[in-house]
């Protein structure tokens, strides 16, 4: 049954190719600025991927005007405040994003009074405060991912409150992204791990939500395919290009999908998760997302029916309930696999989640932002069975 | 020309109705532990309200303009009547630009499954007290 309405934008153009990080100047020519104020973190510089960006930059006429390297973990209200203040005294005319979901948001957020000035939260904080474009934002993704080069949301930490700050508004989403497998294949196991499988909770959670729609299906659905093809290929062989390339174009297929229909009970448990544990938040999604399947599995089982062919499975002949738990069932063995391959946590007791505190998560599930967008009622009763279930 | 013809006539009708939620302790309570204080600007007709959830009671204070709030929306008064019947999905109408927030949008987001109830309540709180001609049937 379609949905009585639904929107799908994507104004970012994406370009891919390996290599691309060194030569993509002509792209850039489309954009109203000559001049850029680049955001990363020092790992990224250690690694010395930042060097081929700027010579390549520099030698198409583009000048990078300064860099920031201070983004912590989770983006801070007084990092965004930094870059933004240094990128204007740079005389920049845009900035660019290299590194995870941390650096990214912080310099999405930036783009916000580096290009209008005012105040960052009293001015923007919220949904829909824009009423006019940014300057030019281009982002260069080393992981694969969080998707946040194709999402219109950037969430920063307010260090001081203790809180989350979330910034969304379509004119927040990068002029271009540029996917080079080069940039993610340094990228150590256990963390090409977490990041792929927090792309893959994307499309699936995406493919489910109440607000999915037939354009972010296929996005999810590609996506899927994708990882289950190449995420324990790139976690067993880091320069395999090919692999790494897939992940990244997953990750962004993912990130535009749940961009336009959200997340739901798998995030829902993992964000309480990593607030009262700091498990990083690929590794929760790792854990939760086979339980979280099976909580929604009687309202979603016809979607994980035609997921499970997505994931490799074989489907033909089944009935719809044993299709659908094939779909689970190939989301643990990829659980198992990465387990092998890298050690990632797949039971919460692993990551260091202690017994007497699930009830927590169940509540946090449930007083999450996500959940309203979950196929099924979020409610703690449940909740608890399948968090207990993943302990 | 908008479903309601002057703001105070719209006052009337949403100010009442946001008091009978206020007295109806399923969607209060969790109003209330959310302790937010949303002002809700409307136009077309024009209408400034501010619904304050931080006390032991909520409290309902069109024109307002002087309390500090929390979350701060912004929405024609016809987006609101059909909100208010379950007909406009929050998320697609801050995407659309038909709802603008400031502040901290997901506080907002989780208070939907507390006022799902309402969605019920509206058409039957306008024929009740006699605005049945701004009913959605």
């Amino acid at each position: 049954m379609l949905p009585e309405f639904y929107q799908f934008r994507q104004p970012t153009k994406v370009i891919y190719g390996e290599g691309l990080t060194s030569d993509f100047t002509h792209e850039l020519g489309e954009f109203k600025a000559d001049k850029y104020f680049m955001i990363s973190d020092h790992v990224i510089n250690d690694l010395g991927l930042l060097d081929p960006i700027k010579e390549g930059m520099e030698e198409g006429g583009v000048a990078v005007t300064g860099l920031f390297l201070d983004v912590p973990q989770d983006a801070s209200i007084e990092a965004v405040e930094a870059i933004s203040k240094q990128a204007t005294e740079s005389g920049a005319e845009g900035l660019i994003a290299v590194g995870g979901g941390s650096v990214i948001d912080a310099a999405k957020a930036a783009n916000f009074t580096f290009s209008h000035g005012g105040d960052f939260i009293e001015d923007y904080s919220g949904a829909g405060t824009l009423t006019e474009p940014l300057k030019p934002f281009v982002v260069i993704p080393t992981t694969a991912g969080t998707g946040s080069e194709s999402t219109l949301a950037a969430i920063i930490y307010d260090v001081e409150n203790k809180t989350k700050l979330a910034f969304s508004d379509s004119y927040l989403l990068p002029d271009l992204a540029v996917l080079d497998p080069l940039m993610t294949k340094s990228l150590p196991p256990l963390m090409t791990a977490a990041t792929g499988m927090d792309a893959l909770t994307h499309a699936v959670e995406s493919y489910v939500g109440i607000d999915t729609s037939p354009h972010s299906e296929a996005f999810a659905v590609a996506a899927i395919e994708l990882i289950f093809k190449n995420l324990v290929k790139s976690v067993e062989n880091g320069d395999d290009l090919e692999a790494r390339g897939a992940m990244l174009i997953a990750s962004n297929l993912a990130g535009t999908s749940f961009s336009h229909s959200m997340v739901g009970i798998i995030h829902g448990m993992a964000h309480p998760t990593g607030a009262l544990f700091r498990v990083p938040h690929g590794v929760a999604n790792t854990i939760f997302l086979p339980h979280g399947m099976e909580y929604n599995f009687e309202e979603c089982k016809e979607k994980f029916a035609k997921l499970a062919y997505f994931m490799g499975e074989d489907v033909s002949g089944l009935s719809i309930d044993d299709a659908a738990r094939k779909a689970i069932d190939a989301v643990k063995k990829l659980n198992e696999q990465l387990n092998n391959a890298c050690g990632i946590p797949i039971r919460l007791r692993d990551a260091g989640v202690t017994e007497d505190r699930l009830m927590e998560i169940a509540e946090g599930a449930v007083e999450d932002g996500t959940s309203i967008y979950n196929p099924k009622e979020v409610e703690a009763e449940e909740v608890i069975i399948h968090v207990k279930n993943a302990y | 020309m908008g479903v309601f013809e002057s703001s105070e006539k719209f006052e009337e009708v949403l100010a009442g109705f946001f008091r009978l939620m206020a007295d109806t302790p399923q969607i209060a309570d969790k109003l209330l532990a959310s302790k937010l204080i949303i002002r809700f600007n409307y136009t077309d007709p024009d209408l400034s309200i501010v619904v304050d959830c931080s006390g032991d009671k909520i409290d309902v204070r069109p024109h307002d303009m002087d309390t500090k709030e929390i979350v701060d929306m912004k929405m024609s008064a016809d987006i609101a009547h059909k909100f208010w019947f379950g007909k406009v999905n929050l998320t697609m109408a801050l995407t659309r630009r038909q709802m603008i927030a400031k502040g901290p949008v997901p506080k907002i987001l989780k208070l939907l499954p507390a006022i799902k109830p309402s969605y019920a309540m509206y058409p039957k709180y306008l024929d009740e007290n006699g605005y049945g001609q701004y009913n959605i049937h």
